[in-house]
This record gives structure tokens, C-alpha cells and sequence, in this order.
């Protein structure tokens, strides 16, 4: 007679050695080093994407007339991507022959390097891509005209009254100073945000296989 | 997860962690890592086991959540995969039982789709239709029916 599924089912599962449990062993090696790797990748790829742009910006800045803004923000993402460089041939000397928990940890040392030094940088950065961004405006040529002198003589017909200092009306340098004030202040906090929007997931994967890592420790 | 844990938490109920495991995977690689997902996802969610089942119930649910979200990613990356990389036919299962009409049974589970593949493991487990429904998240009303439906179709692919 046939036998039903429920008598294959357990009759199958008499047997001791049909159901083995796999050791658990190199659990961690494999995650660790798929984290890291996974990660070389995504720098890997946002290095070239910064190196394009900064290529890309200057025929661009060309066609819309704000060369003056190109010119600087391309020196700036060179720079950027030259640091990352030297960060990225760090990362490439982090010993693979230790244990896991001390190659996650080395390079969880080096990612905590990488954000400090980009929060110090963004410091300078981001208020450097401001004033990029004014003066690639301020020289934009409308019908002959500069739109910066335009902008000043219109604002001293407004307010004649207004100060003026080194030939620019105060009306316009408060903000374009307190601009570059805000974003020196709160550029370390844009650069880890920054930095949080591209790694997030991955450094939050890493932190969960750390702190598994540390308590089995215990 | 220390060694404590597995022993006492883990390897009591390994026999219900294979079971699934196995229903889920093709070769013995992918099989090795689903179980270690699993015991790895047991140790973590510990602390989130309200005693509102029992600790095997738990496993269950546990378990067949770790291989149908391990199953959905599999198929994310076949998907972005280049075609010519991606196998012509179904893996056939690299492994056997020593019992032939258990691999043939294991076989024709492997055909059915994902959720009849649970709803059958818990059932040939002898779980009741309300432990059922509440380790699939669906009502008491349907496991029968759908029960005698999935056995019906492994009649079907064994007779084959």
C-alpha cells in the first residue's frame, strides 16, 4: 500500500542522522568581510562619481556662463577625491589575517577616522561651495550686464542710505557672511549627515556585527 | 551567541530549524546558511520572546520568516543578475536523506509555493490549524481547506 505523507514524514525522520545540525562555525568571518567589502565598493563608486563631476562642472559651468563657480567647485571635488584616495589605500592595508572582531574593528577605527576627518573638512567645505555658488552667480552676464553690479545698483537706488563697504552694499554682505557663518558652524554636522545618507545602512550593519561580536566576548 | 544559549535554546529545537532549512534550499552551502541565520536571529530576538507561545512555536515563526525574507533576497539578486548567468532549470537538491521516499517527499515540497511549503511543514509537524494560523498570520477557517489542497498536490507530483 502507499504510504501517506505523514508516515513518509516521520518515518524519514526516525533516523538520528537525518537531521544533523550543521556546526556553527565561521558565522562571523563571511559577514565581516562582506561588510567591508561591500563597503570598499561604495566608496569605490562614489570616488568616481565625485571625480566625474568635477570633471563634468567646468563644460558645464562653460554653457551656463558661471565659470567662476565651475573653476573653484572642480579644484574642490579634486581635492575631495584625493583625500578619499589616500583614505581608501588605508583601508586596503587593514590586516584580513586576524580574527573577525579585530578586522571589523580596525575597520570600524578607520571609518570613525574617515568621518572625523570629512566633518573637519565640511567645515571649510560647504561655506567654500557657497561662496562658489555667490560669485559664479554675481558674474553672470545678463545682456552685457554683470548680475552683480545690477544687483548692487539696485539695491543703492532702493536704500541710497545703505552702507557701503569695499564698493558692496552692506544689505548684501550680511547675508552672504552670515551664509558662510551658518555653514561653517553646522558643516561638520551636514558632513556626517551627508556621510549617513550614502553609508547609513551599512555602518548600522556594522555596529549591529560589532556589538554581537562584543558580548559573545564577554 | 555563546555556546550556553545554542545548547540549551537552540539545539533542543534544531530538528524543527532543519526541517524548514532544508524545504527552503537547494544545496547543502545554502542550507549551512539559512541555519545559521536562523540560530543567529533566535539569539537576537531573545529578548522579544513574550512567552505569549510557546519557545518551539517561536522557532516556527522565526525560522520560516528568516527563510522567506533569505528566499525574497535570493531572488532580488537572480534578478539583477546578467541572464546568462542565471541557471537554465531549478537546482536539483544536491543532498539526501538516506530515506528515498523522504527526499522524494522533500522534492515535491520544494515545488509548492513558499507558503504552502510552510503551511505543510506544520502541519506534517502535527501543529494544530490555530497554531498554524497563527504562525502564517491568516485564520483557522482556511488551513484546512488549504491543507488538503497542498496534500492533494504532493499526491500529484509523488505519483509523477
Amino acid at each position: 500500500m502507499e504510504k501517506s505523507i505523514e508516515t513518509i514524514w516521520k518515518e524519514g525522520f526516525i533516523k538520528n542522522d537525518a537531521l544533523v545540525a550543521p556546526k556553527l562555525n565561521d558565522l562571523y568571518n563571511q559577514k565581516s568581510i562582506d561588510i567591508v567589502e561591500k563597503f570598499k565598493r561604495m566608496y569605490k563608486i562614489n570616488r568616481i562619481a565625485i571625480i566625474a563631476f568635477a570633471i563634468l562642472i567646468i563644460p558645464l559651468s562653460y554653457i551656463t556662463r558661471m565659470i567662476y563657480m565651475g573653476v573653484p567647485m572642480s579644484l574642490l571635488f579634486i581635492a575631495v577625491t584625493f583625500v578619499a584616495q589616500k583614505f581608501s589605500k588605508q583601508l586596503d592595508t587593514i590586516d584580513k589575517n586576524t580574527s573577525s572582531y579585530e578586522y571589523l574593528s580596525s575597520f570600524d577605527n578607520w571609518v570613525k577616522d574617515m568621518i572625523a576627518v570629512n566633518s573637519k573638512l565640511s567645515t571649510f567645505m560647504y561655506p567654500y561651495v557657497f561662496i562658489a555658488v555667490v560669485v559664479g552667480f554675481w558674474f553672470i552676464e545678463i545682456e552685457g550686464n554683470i548680475l552683480g553690479n545690477m544687483l548692487t545698483s539696485g539695491i543703492i537706488s532702493e536704500f541710497p542710505n545703505t552702507f557701503i563697504v569695499s564698493g558692496f552694499p552692506i544689505l548684501l554682505l550680511i547675508p552672504f557672511f552670515l551664509g558662510i557663518a551658518i555653514l561653517a558652524f553646522f558643516g561638520g554636522k551636514i558632513g556626517k549627515w551627508d556621510i549617513n545618507l550614502v553609508y547609513g545602512g551599512i555602518l548600522n550593519k556594522l555596529r549591529i556585527l560589532l556589538s554581537d561580536m562584543e558580548e559573545l566576548r564577554k | 551567541m555563546s555556546s550556553d544559549f545554542y545548547t540549551t535554546q537552540i539545539l533542543p529545537y534544531a530538528a524543527i530549524i532543519i526541517k524548514i532549512c532544508r524545504a527552503y534550499t537547494d544545496t547543502q552551502e545554502d542550507f549551512e546558511d539559512y541555519y545559521q541565520e536562523v540560530c543567529l536571529q533566535i539569539w537576537r530576538s531573545k529578548d522579544n520572546f513574550k512567552e505569549q507561545s510557546a519557545w518551539s512555536t517561536w522557532i516556527y515563526r522565526l525560522s520560516l520568516n528568516v527563510c522567506l525574507t533569505f528566499l525574497k533576497k535570493k531572488k532580488n539578486n537572480k534578478q539583477n543578475a546578467p541572464s546568462d548567468l542565471l541557471p537554465d532549470e531549478v537546482l536539483v537538491d544536491s543532498r539526501a536523506f538516506d530515506d528515498e521516499s523522504l527526499n522524494q517527499l522533500y522534492a515535491a515540497i520544494r515545488q509548492l509555493s513558499e507558503i504552502d511549503r510552510a503551511v505543510i511543514l506544520l502541519y506534517l509537524e502535527e501543529k494544530s490549524y490555530q497554531e498554524i494560523a497563527d504562525i502564517i498570520g491568516t485564520n483557522t477557517n482556511n488551513i484546512g481547506v488549504r491543507i488538503t489542497r497542498i496534500k492533494e498536490r504532493l499526491k500529484k507530483i509523488l505519483s509523477n
